[in-house]
């Protein structure tokens, strides 16, 4: 099942080239927010709302995608934890690189259709990452990585927007940015993904293919990734764990680009990048990062 | 005003020695629970304010002393610390790069709960005693200047830290810094017109009744203005956010096994902390001259 919010985020699920309104059969959720609205449903799907909402798709005529406005699916998610270099750059290293990862602030999601935001402080550059995101299931704390797998709830597209050359290694000047989380268009429930490390990443900017990746070369993999992530951090319904991405391929993100992604299964999202200062970097695949991380140079 | 949770998640004012529950007063905020009431309360306060002073003038509490005290932000929507913001008892002439990091906010506890410390291989396990700023309305690209119209309160904060686990050269704030229970805050939100002069409170932290930190908020590196315009120029910050001020580093020492914690800022009172540690490992105990060395620049 696909699962979107839309116009007045509105809940609704993807029929085909429509949108089924799913608004009445969530409108007993006691949820100040969408994002509450989303957790609740997530955290009741299994008991309570996918046959609910499978009942509901067969019977309703939904309204054509096209004809309406798709909000990011999680719109702040509790946490979005966010694997650091966990590719093995198409193989270039022999071993994952020791496991890490970050906070990237809830406030910086934004969904299809909407804008990145590059603001204007001496970065050296801004660079697309495209990454598969893991939505959890339920609550996950400590959790080996065997049963890993009954955590999660589905998969969404994410671009982790990143600026580069700020405060040292700071990942919160780098990557927490209001809007450097594009997410969705959908969040599309694990039962429609047959194998999550065998997907293929896509990235396109203005057209151009940036980012060409399969999560098979994912460094760490999902089990052990939500092993030592709940480890530490209780993950929640809702909560994102964005996996790393492939950095060959990566480029700048500037003003006036078109960027879009699309993992195999997960629908394809567009964002548009404005930068008042209207800085100008090379319009391509960035080569120098590329070889740094896959060790070349 | 302090604002507190108590018993099952009941929300209070302190009066005097005693605890007022206000939860009638603010009964028709929607609320998913305990989690999101205090920053959602925050959120409206100046249209709830007159309704709780009016009940707890009238209403009778209960001994603070006769109830579980419950950390007042359960869930902050974000933590975000400061990274080395102190001049260490004015041993740095000019602050350090501004920085900070988010902190897992599933890792709240409060006053009497237990720091569980991983069975990781840290090389020690640090307390950092610190003020806890708690903001009152949403803050995107506020200027200095118009900051402290951003804050609702204050409270006690300990950013617990795991030392030496992550890739050298890296930001490794989530393994250092995100575990479960690392994040005490309390036992009271205070409003900001209970604390005098933000740039000088003081902190004070003790391991089993031997003082360890004792510092002012005046040897602050970046100043709490020019904290909110650069932590709110890149993340929109919301009313019941916390900001961990960072710390003083000079009076760092371990936590372990069985160590009881107490901390507490003038004025908004003393969270009372366990600490539990299956592997009953042991490190020195008393202040950790090395940290406290190597930030100084000695």
């Amino acid at each position: 099942m696909k699962l979107v919010f839309f116009n007045d985020n509105k809940l609704g699920l993807i029929k085909d080239n429509t949108v089924v309104d799913l608004s009445g059969l969530v409108g007993e959720i006691n949820a100040p927010t969408p994002q509450d609205l989303i957790n609740t449903v997530i955290s009741e799907f299994d008991s309570r709302y996918r046959a609910r909402f499978l009942l509901e798709s067969e019977s309703a005529t939904g309204i054509p995608i096209k004809d309406v406005n798709i909000h990011a699916p999680l719109p702040k998610p509790g946490q979005i934890v966010a694997m650091a270099a966990n590719y093995l750059e198409n193989g270039a290293l022999s071993e994952p690189r020791p496991i890490n990862a970050f906070f990237k602030s809830p406030e910086s999601v934004i969904g299809n259709g909407e804008t990145v935001v590059i603001p204007p402080v001496p970065a050296t550059i801004f660079h697309h990452e495209a990454e598969l995101g893991i939505v959890i299931g339920k609550v996950a704390e400590n959790v080996p990585a065997d049963q890993a797998e009954k955590h999660i709830f589905g998969y969404v597209n994410f671009i982790d927007v990143s600026a580069r050359g700020l405060g040292g290694v700071s990942f919160y000047w780098g990557k927490s940015w209001d809007t450097f989380g594009p997410m969705g268009p959908y969040l599309v429930t694990a039962d429609e993904i047959e194998d999550d490390q065998n997907l293929q990443v896509k990235l396109w900017v203005n057209n151009q293919l940036r980012q060409d990746y399969n999560t098979s070369d994912m460094g760490h993999k999902i089990p052990r990734i939500i092993e030592w992530a709940s480890s530490i951090v209780r993950l929640e319904p809702g909560d994102i764990v964005i996996c790393g991405t492939n950095h060959q391929g990566l480029g700048a993100v500037q003003d006036g680009d078109s960027v879009e992604i699309e993992t195999e299964g997960l629908g394809k999202l567009q964002v548009s990048v404005r930068d008042n200062l209207k800085r100008a970097w090379p319009a391509s695949v960035d080569k120098e990062i590329g070889d740094r991380v896959a060790g070349r140079n | 005003m302090k604002l507190v949770f108590f018993n099952e998640f009941n929300l209070g004012v302190v009066k005097g020695q005693d605890v007022v529950d206000i939860s009638e007063a603010v009964k028709n905020i929607p609320r998913v629970g305990p989690g999101d009431l205090m920053s959602r309360l925050i959120e409206r306060f100046d249209d709830y304010r007159a309704a709780i002073e009016a009940l707890v003038s009238t209403g009778s509490g209960v001994p603070i002393d006769s109830v579980r005290l419950r950390a007042p932000l359960p869930k902050p929507g974000k933590i975000l610390c400061m990274a080395g913001n102190y001049l260490e008892n004015g041993t740095l002439t000019e602050p350090r790069p501004i920085n900070g990091f988010l902190k897992n906010r599933n890792a709240v506890i409060g006053d009497g709960d237990t720091v569980i410390l991983p069975p990781a291989p840290v090389t020690i396990f640090h307390h950092e005693a610190e003020a806890g700023l708690v903001i009152g309305k949403k803050a995107s690209k506020v200027k200095a200047a118009d900051a402290y119209d951003y804050i609702f309160g204050y409270t006690n904060v300990i950013d617990v830290s795991a030392r030496g686990l992550g890739p050298e050269g890296m930001d490794a704030f989530f393994m250092g810094k995100s575990w479960h229970s690392f994040a005490p805050i309390g036992p009271y939100l205070v409003t900001a017109e209970e604390v005098p002069d933000p740039q000088d409170m003081h902190i004070q932290l003790w391991v089993n009744g031997d003082i360890r930190q004792d510092y002012s908020t005046s040897d602050m590196g970046h100043k709490i203005p020019e904290t909110i315009e650069w932590a709110s120029s890149i993340a929109t910050l919301n009313p019941g956010d916390v900001l961990f001020l960072g710390t003083n580093h000079q009076g760092l020492g371990s936590l372990q096994d069985g160590d009881q914690v107490e901390m507490g800022i003038e004025g908004l009172g003393r969270i009372h902390l366990n600490i539990n540690e299956n592997l009953k490992r042991e490190w020195a105990r008393g202040v950790d001259r090395s940290v406290a060395d190597r930030i100084a620049g000695r």
